[in-house]
Parts: structure tokens; C-alpha cells; sequence
């Protein structure tokens, strides 16, 4: 790796660190802005109760004041402060239970989205107009506009319902395995046609030509050559994709009432449960900013050619 | 090429069965007893001082025990009866007039890890959920106590004025009890069941974390948490050391924790739970003719009303009246508008639960000393229960007599009132909630009176209606015994609940009111008083009252008042729907909502 690129990375972290901050700081004060707070309820409490647990809390300080306090906490000793919701329980472990269950269903997701879909879509690529690319094409672009919720739920009504052959709630044994193949259909069928379009364009490249009048052999001109080229642009969708997997997970967790960090996500919002809002924007942008590095930099490594700047 | 084509399958096969085996512990149950249900989405807390939810206090009612609790008597009836407590003692009347109840408690009786449960647990837990330091909602649970008060007096500035205030309650020695309230409180026994006045251990709770972990949940209850997956499930196993562990049929309760209505008919339709507490309510109609057995509407005691903001001019423009008159008039418009709403309609063609319309505020299940239904006794009319009419067959008259009322103020032109100004209706974003509001603005349009929706977010809403930033709002009510003043102390001026305004902004000082209570003894008489003077005066009155008739009678005169304002327009009493599997026997529920499964058993 040469000087160059290692300041290209340097600065995209940055980038990444300032990124972050922003959506701290614009989530930060657009919570306090919205109206309603974390104390309040249908019945309500009395208004020395509500002082006093503001107090508690911290949060009869000036917003600047809760602003910088907030983030030096944050900084220096990562503390993401207690729930005012569950209370006796801090954001961080909320966050670290929902997290165990929500990574797990999103990395199996990327995983089956861009293995299926490469070998999918090179299969079809390489069997173009034959029965099996008709077949492939006609499933995936039913996958790509339905979206998740429908899927999900037709999912749930056949497998779970219907067949009784997979639990309908995400919690029990196997849980796991409708909302994976939801969540994994939408991008595997991407995927899919990404590689297809782009294998075929490779394909009919000159140095492929050169290749095959050179006597290469069959298999080595599609692993050696035209999958490695046909896959940047399928590169470049993962971090699309892991933000489609992060953001379509807080709808499928509720169909199949997975306790992932989604239901956490979406009820502290509800709730104005400040800190967990807080403390599951954060883990959720950082998890894009690096994905979305993470994708630039293996676009580099798969084709040299790439002038990062 | 095929090779490495059959290596990726292989590999992919391998990834989807690894997702198939995760999060899943082995199944065996083995002979014993075991019961899944979903109420509802992870409790934000199963401390019994700082819980204020229904679900929250389901699973506090199988993990902890108090004085008293609930349960069926043979007849199906619903009683409370001693738990902890050897018997419900009745009260001593003091000369000063407070009441002091000596409890004792039952022999054997032993916290899960064993220790034994003493009175001084049950001092120390109704100390710790009445003060200042916990600040837990049902904290005024506590204010029939005596020393209640003294704890929670604010000076001006809204500091505590006296941080070494406690409750008057005392353990005299290790088994006995004693307590001092205020004044003799007819639902005395009924706050003994309910989880806020339950035991807890000093050394336990000490660890603020304690009610968030099964190893640090020490309960004293007929079951233990034995497991706590975090917004998954919590398990419940029966507790040996329970005095009457020999009469708890249920060895283990699962408690899934989900709040999505979908998903729980789902799993209720594939057996995987025996019981769901909530159904959506596009599919309640399907779901009562496919599982005629198995839904189920249980009475709950809660109204749904529309409330006006007191403080919104409904008069037409150029009207000429002012002040009193002003009031007056309105308060015959808003009345007058309650009647045009067809409560039947609203309960048999859009909510569909089985609900009750609604003729009073003070809402059905209340009930008086000798037993009858408060609300069948409220507004003294003849030939009707309530304060009009909900028979099927009134509606029309009640309609004709709203329009004919309206005519006095607004111009009519034979089919539609033409100067009614435009009225804004708020409400909380739901289906439900929606289809309601479209009701009710499609009936007003039919005489022409223009009312806009708006919804918004719960948090939002229920912030706007607080500060009456509203004319026209949805609200609902359950209460949290069974005691009337639970509708009725919540409209005071200073109530945090008092969403109408009453004696706020311009209200403050509209004197159109009269109280006379010299029929019942008390020296109170008031003629064209405000708010304040009036109906603030009669709560205090009602709370201090120690004649349980002549209370009863002043909540009547409280509810009266409340309903002549119209700003309270009743539309249904509240049910708790739910799904319950054939298989399940001995379940019950109480008109609070609690579920209790202890007594269950299921057949396969």
C-alpha cells in the first residue's frame, strides 16, 4: 500500500469521525426539540415528581450544558448513561443484547445475499438466454420490488402459519431463519442482476477475447479474469447493502418480533428514552460510516486501476 | 468450475443451517407444567414500587406476595383474600379520626433465596415506594396514608419541606404490621393487592439493577425468575419456598415479550402460545367467527371519551354573550353536541370488541357500597341509566333535541347550521383511534359543522392535550382500583391530568358554579363560584369524608357537575380483548387487567 493510499484512508476516517459527530450533535438536539419528554405519560405524575426526576437525570441543565457533558462522557469513558425508561438498566447493555441478535441476522443476511447472488447471477451470465437465466431473472425481480414487509409477511403466513414447518417469533429455537431469508432476498436479488449485467460486460471485453484465442482454459478466464472484474460494481453496492440490511432489519425484526437493537431503536424513540435514542443513533451510523469505508477501500483492492482521489 | 460452483452451495446450505440452530435452548420440559403467553413488549420494569403498567404488574402478581391478592372463589367471582397476611384485618378508628389496621403475618412465609419475609420488609418497601427519593408513578398510591402528605409538601419554590417525612407505618415485631391511614378508605384491602404496597428486601434493592437480572431477582411470590432474555422472554418457574406452593398448579410460565399484534396472532394460530393479549383490530371481526372459543372480551374499567378544551370560544361570532351567560351557553352547545353521536354505531360497526356505550364518565365496574354499578345510579334520570339515554331506539329523539338546542344559538338554514365555527379534533395516530375521529367528524358534517383531524405522535399528543393547545381531543381512562374518585380527583385544577382546563386561563375566573352540601352536613355553600371554589372544595370534601354513603353520594354530585360542564363526552366503556388457547382451564383476570396463570393447566 503506497503513501497515497494510506492518506486517502487516513482522511476517509476523518471523515467518518466527522460524520458521526454531525449526526450526534443534529440528533442531539432535534430529540429535545420534538415536543413531549421521557416523563411523560397519560397519568401523569405529580410536578414535584417530574422536577425532581428531571434533576435526577440531569435534564433540568441548559441543552448546551446536557450537549457537552453528553459528548465527554462519550469520548472519555464511552459511557452511553442509564435508560430513563427501563429503569436500572444502562443503554450500553441494552444496546449489546439487541446487538448480539441483530448482528447476527445481518451479517447471515450479507453473507447468503452475496454469496447466492454472485453464483446466481454468474450462472445466469454464463447461461445467458438459456432456461435457467430466464428462470433466475423472472424470481429476482420479483424479489427486488417487493419489499420487505410483504415478503416478511407472506413468509410468516405460509411457513409459520400455514405449514407450521418455522416459528413465527424470533425469540424461539430457529427464530432466526424466516427473518434471515426476508432480509436477505431483497439484496441477493440485487446482487444478482448486478453481477449478471456486469459479467456479461466483461465477457465480451477484448482481453477476455485475448484469453480465450491464447487457448486459456474456461474455468480459469471466468475465475481469473472476468468474476474478479465483474464484481466491482458488486462491491461498491455492499454499503448500500448493509445499510438497506441495518434499516430494513427495524421492520422485519417487528413482523417476526426478533429482540434485536431495531425494537430497541424504534420504542426509545417512542418512549423519548434520550440516552437509548441516543446510544442506538450512534452504534447504527458508525456501523454505515465504517461499512461504507470498509466498501471504498476493497473497491481499491479489487481493481489497482482505481485512482482513490 | 462445478467443483467450486457445489463448494459455494455447500457452503451457503451450511450458513442457513447454522442460522437455523441459534438462540435456542433445549425443550425439556419433562412431566412438568408449562404455559407461553404474550401481553406485551419488554416491561420497562418489574420493580413492583416503580411499575405502573398492566403487564408489568401481571408478572409482579405471579412473582411477588402481598397482604392480599386476588383470586376466583368457587362461584367464578372475583375476591380478594389474604396472602401474606393471616387475615384482612378491619380497621380501629383513632380519636383524631385516622384508622390503624394491625396486620400479622402468616407463618412459613419465605423470600426465594430462602431468607424469611418479615414485617420489616413490608415497611421498608411501602417507605421506599412513597418517597421522594424513588419517585415512582404509583407513589401516590400511598396517599391514603398517613405522613403521605407531610413527604410530598413543596415549598413555592417546589422543594421537599420535609426530607425526614415518612409514612405512618411500623413493624411492631417480626410478624406484625401496623399501619395508620388517613381516614377509613373503602378499597383499602383492594391497595393491599396491588404490586406497588408488595414486599421487597433492603439488602436486594440495593443494587439499583436488582429487577433487571434473574440472579439479583429475590421475590417472595409463588414463582421465580428463573430467565430473562432481554425483549425475548422471561421465564417464570414455581418457587418452593412459597407457603401455598402445594396449591400452585402451573410449574413453569413463559412470558414472551412482543408488542406486534401480527406476529402474536401468528404464533397464537400455530399453538406456539396458549395466550395473546392483543389482536389487530382490522382482523378482530375474522378472528371472533374463525375462534368463536378462544376470543375473549373481559370487562375493564376504563371510558373512552372526547374532551373539549374548556377554554375554546365554540360560540358564533357576534353572539353578544359574555361571562357567565358565555359559560353557560357553551356548556349547553357541548352537551348538545355529545348527543349526535350514534354510541352503538361507534361500538358495533367500528371498535367491534364488545364494548359498552357510555352514558357516564365514571366508568362501568365501579361500584357503590351496596354493590350496584355506580354508573347505573349516575345522573338520576327516569327511565335510562346515566346522563342520556344510550338505548338504540333514543337515539334519534336525542338527536332532534341536540339540533333543536343548537338552533338557539347558530343559524339554521332547514338542513345545515351555517355559522358553527370550525372545530379541530386531536387525536394519538392509531387505526382505531382514526376511525372514530372519521365517525364523529362525518356526523357533525351531516349538520354542518366543519371538524378538521389532526393526529399525531402518542409522546406529542398526549404533551399538546396536557397544555391545551387543542379544541377537540380523543382521550380514555382506566382506572387503577375500584374506587369512583379515580375518574373524578383528576379534573381538580392542579391535577396533571386536567387535559379540559378546568379553572385554567380564561376558565380561572368564570364564576357560573354552585355547591351546596349542607344537606350532608358540611358547611359548604357556594353560589356562581369558580372552579376552584366549587368542584376543588367537594374533591378535598370527598377525600376527607369517613361515611362511605355520604362519599359515594358526593361523587355522584362531583360526576354531576362534571358532566353539566359537556366538556366530558363519554363514547364507550373500555374491554380487554384477548386470545386464550381451549386447552388452557382455571385462567382468570381481573378487572384491572392482571392475568393469572398459576391455577392453569393445559390439555394437549
Amino acid at each position: 500500500m503506497n503513501s497515497k493510499t494510506m492518506f486517502y484512508i487516513l482522511k476517509r476516517i476523518l471523515l467518518a469521525v466527522l460524520t458521526v459527530w454531525v449526526v450526534i450533535t443534529v440528533t442531539f438536539f432535534v430529540m429535545h426539540a420534538v415536543p413531549g419528554g421521557p416523563f411523560t405519560s397519560e397519568k401523569a405524575i405529580s410536578p414535584a415528581a417530574q422536577a425532581a426526576l428531571e434533576a435526577k437525570y440531569g435534564l433540568d441543565k441548559p441543552l448546551m450544558q446536557q450537549y457537552f457533558t453528553y459528548l465527554e462522557d462519550i469520548v472519555t469513558k464511552f459511557d452511553f448513561g442509564p435508560s430513563l425508561k427501563q429503569r436500572g438498566r444502562m443503554v450500553i447493555d441494552i444496546i449489546t443484547d439487541g446487538m448480539k441478535t441483530s448482528a447476527k441476522l445481518g451479517v447471515i443476511a450479507a453473507v447468503i445475499a452475496a454469496v447466492s447472488g454472485i453464483v446466481l447471477g454468474a450462472v445466469a451470465a454464463l447461461r445467458r438466454n438459456k432456461l435457467i437465466d430466464k428462470i433466475v431473472m423472472v424470481i429476482t425481480t420479483a424479489f427486488v420490488s417487493m419489499p420487505s414487509f410483504i415478503m416478511g409477511a407472506l413468509l410468516l403466513a405460509l411457513f409459520a402459519v400455514s405449514l407450521h414447518l418455522l416459528p413465527a417469533n424470533g425469540a424461539a429455537k430457529g427464530g432466526l431463519v424466516l427473518p434471515i431469508i426476508t432480509l436477505s432476498l431483497y439484496p441477493m436479488a440485487y446482487i444478482t442482476r448486478l453481477t449478471r449485467s456486469s459479467m456479461l460486460d466483461v465477457l465480451g471485453q477484448d482481453y477476455i477475447r485475448t484469453a480465450k484465442a491464447k487457448g486459456v482454459s474456461g474455468t480459469k478466464i471466468i475465475f481469473g479474469h472476468a468474476l474478479k472484474n465483474s464484481l466491482i460494481p458488486v462491491i461498491t453496492y455492499f454499503g448500500p447493502m448493509l445499510a438497506y440490511i441495518v434499516t430494513g432489519s427495524l421492520v422485519v425484526e417487528r413482523i417476526f418480533a426478533v429482540p434485536g437493537i431495531g425494537k430497541a431503536f424504534v420504542q426509545s424513540i417512542t418512549n423519548r428514552d434520550y440516552p437509548l435514542i441516543m446510544g442506538t443513533t450512534i452504534v447504527l451510523a458508525v456501523l454505515i460510516v465504517i461499512m461504507n469505508l470498509v466498501s471504498d477501500i476493497l473497491y481499491k483492492v479489487v481493481d489497482p486501476r482505481i485512482n482513490l482521489e | 468450475m462445478k467443483k467450486i460452483l457445489a463448494l459455494l452451495l455447500a457452503m451457503m446450505m451450511l450458513i442457513a443451517l447454522a442460522a437455523c440452530t441459534t438462540g435456542e435452548k433445549p425443550n425439556n420440559t419433562g412431566a412438568k407444567s408449562s404455559i407461553a403467553v404474550c401481553l406485551a413488549s419488554e416491561p420497562d420494569t418489574i420493580d413492583p414500587a416503580l411499575n405502573s403498567a398492566v403487564d408489568g404488574a401481571t408478572l409482579i402478581a405471579h412473582l411477588f406476595s402481598g397482604l392480599a391478592k386476588w383470586e376466583q372463589d368457587a362461584n367464578g367471582k372475583l375476591v380478594i383474600v389474604p396472602d401474606a397476611a393471616k387475615e384482612l384485618v378491619e380497621g380501629v378508628t383513632n380519636d383524631d379520626g385516622t384508622v390503624t389496621y394491625t396486620y400479622t403475618l402468616r407463618d412459613g412465609l419465605k423470600w426465594s433465596d430462602g431468607k424469611d419475609v418479615t414485617a420489616a420488609d413490608f415497611e421498608f418497601a411501602w417507605q421506599r415506594a412513597a418517597s421522594y427519593d424513588l419517585l415512582a408513578d404509583y407513589g401516590y398510591m400511598f396517599e391514603v396514608v398517613d405522613g403521605y402528605n407531610d413527604i410530598w409538601e413543596t415549598n413555592d419554590n417546589g422543594e421537599q419541606v420535609n426530607p425526614d417525612a415518612k409514612l405512618n407505618v411500623k413493624a411492631l415485631d417480626e410478624k406484625t404490621l401496623q399501619v395508620t391511614l388517613y381516614n377509613a378508605v373503602s378499597y383499602w384491602n383492594e391497595l393491599l393487592a396491588f404490586p406497588v404496597y408488595f414486599p421487597v428486601r433492603e439488602d436486594v434493592v440495593a443494587n439499583e439493577s436488582w429487577a433487571t437480572d434473574p440472579s439479583t431477582y429475590i421475590s417472595n411470590g409463588a414463582y421465580t425468575m428463573t430467565g430473562w432474555d432481554h425483549n425475548s422472554v422471561i421465564t417464570l418457574e414455581k418457587n418452593p419456598h412459597y407457603v401455598d406452593a402445594d396449591k400452585i398448579l402451573m410449574d413453569k410460565i413463559e412470558f414472551y415479550l412482543s408488542n406486534d399484534s401480527n406476529n402474536m396472532v401468528a404464533n397464537f394460530k400455530n399453538g406456539t402460545w396458549q395466550l395473546i393479549d392483543d389482536v389487530p383490530t382490522n382482523e378482530m371481526a375474522t378472528l371472533k367467527s374463525e375462534y368463536p372459543d378462544e376470543y375473549k372480551v373481559a370487562g375493564q374499567i376504563g371510558t373512552y371519551y372526547v374532551c373539549w378544551n374548556i377554554n375554546e370560544d365554540i360560540l358564533p361570532e357576534g353572539s353578544g354573550l359574555t361571562g357567565i351567560e358565555a359559560e353557560n351557553a357553551r356548556a349547553e352547545i357541548r352537551s348538545a353536541i355529545g348527543l349526535l353521536f350514534d354510541r352503538n354505531y361507534i361500538v358495533n360497526e367500528i371498535s367491534q370488541s364488545g364494548e359498552v356505550p357510555a352514558s357516564s364518565f365514571v366508568a362501568m365496574g365501579m361500584t357503590n357500597p351496596d354493590g350496584t354499578e355506580f354508573y347505573k345510579t349516575a345522573g338520576a334520570n327516569e327511565g335510562f341509566e346515566g346522563y342520556y339515554n344510550v338505548d338504540p331506539a333514543a337515539f334519534e329523539d336525542n338527536f332532534n333535541a341536540a339540533v333543536e338546542t343548537l338552533k338557539k344559538y347558530y343559524e339554521f338554514d332547514g338542513e345545515k347550521f351555517t355559522n358553527f365555527p370550525t372545530l379541530n379534533y386531536l387525536y394519538n395516530t392509531s387505526e382505531g383511534h382514526k376511525a372514530i375521529a372519521e365517525y364523529l367528524q362525518g356526523a357533525l358534517a351531516g349538520i354542518g359543522i366543519t371538524m378538521n383531524l389532526e393526529n399525531q405522535e402518542w409522546n406529542t399528543f398526549l404533551n399538546t392535550r396536557k397544555s391545551g393547545n387543542f379544541s377537540v381531543a380523543r382521550n380514555g381512562w382506566v382506572a387503577d382500583y375500584n374506587d369512583p374518585i379515580c375518574f373524578l380527583d383528576m379534573w381538580t385544577t392542579a391535577s396533571g391530568n386536567n387535559d379540559v382546563q378546568f379553572g385554567k386561563g380564561d376558565h380561572a375566573s368564570v364564576a357560573c358554579y354552585n355547591l351546596d352540601l349542607t344537606s350532608f352536613g358540611y358547611d359548604v355553600k357556594v353560589e356562581n363560584g369558580t372552579w376552584a371554589d366549587t368542584y376543588d372544595v367537594l374533591i378535598k370534601t370527598i377525600k376527607n369524608c369517613t361515611d362511605n354513603n355520604v362519599r359515594y353520594q358526593l361523587m355522584h354530585v362531583a360526576e354531576d357537575m362534571l358532566m353539566e360542564t359537556g366538556c366530558i363526552c363519554p363514547l364507550y366503556f373500555y374491554t380487554d380483548t384477548y386470545m386464550i388457547s381451549k386447552n388452557v382451564t382455571g385462567f382468570f383476570s381481573n378487572p384491572l387487567g392482571y392475568k393469572y396463570f398459576m391455577y392453569c393447566k393445559v390439555s394437549d
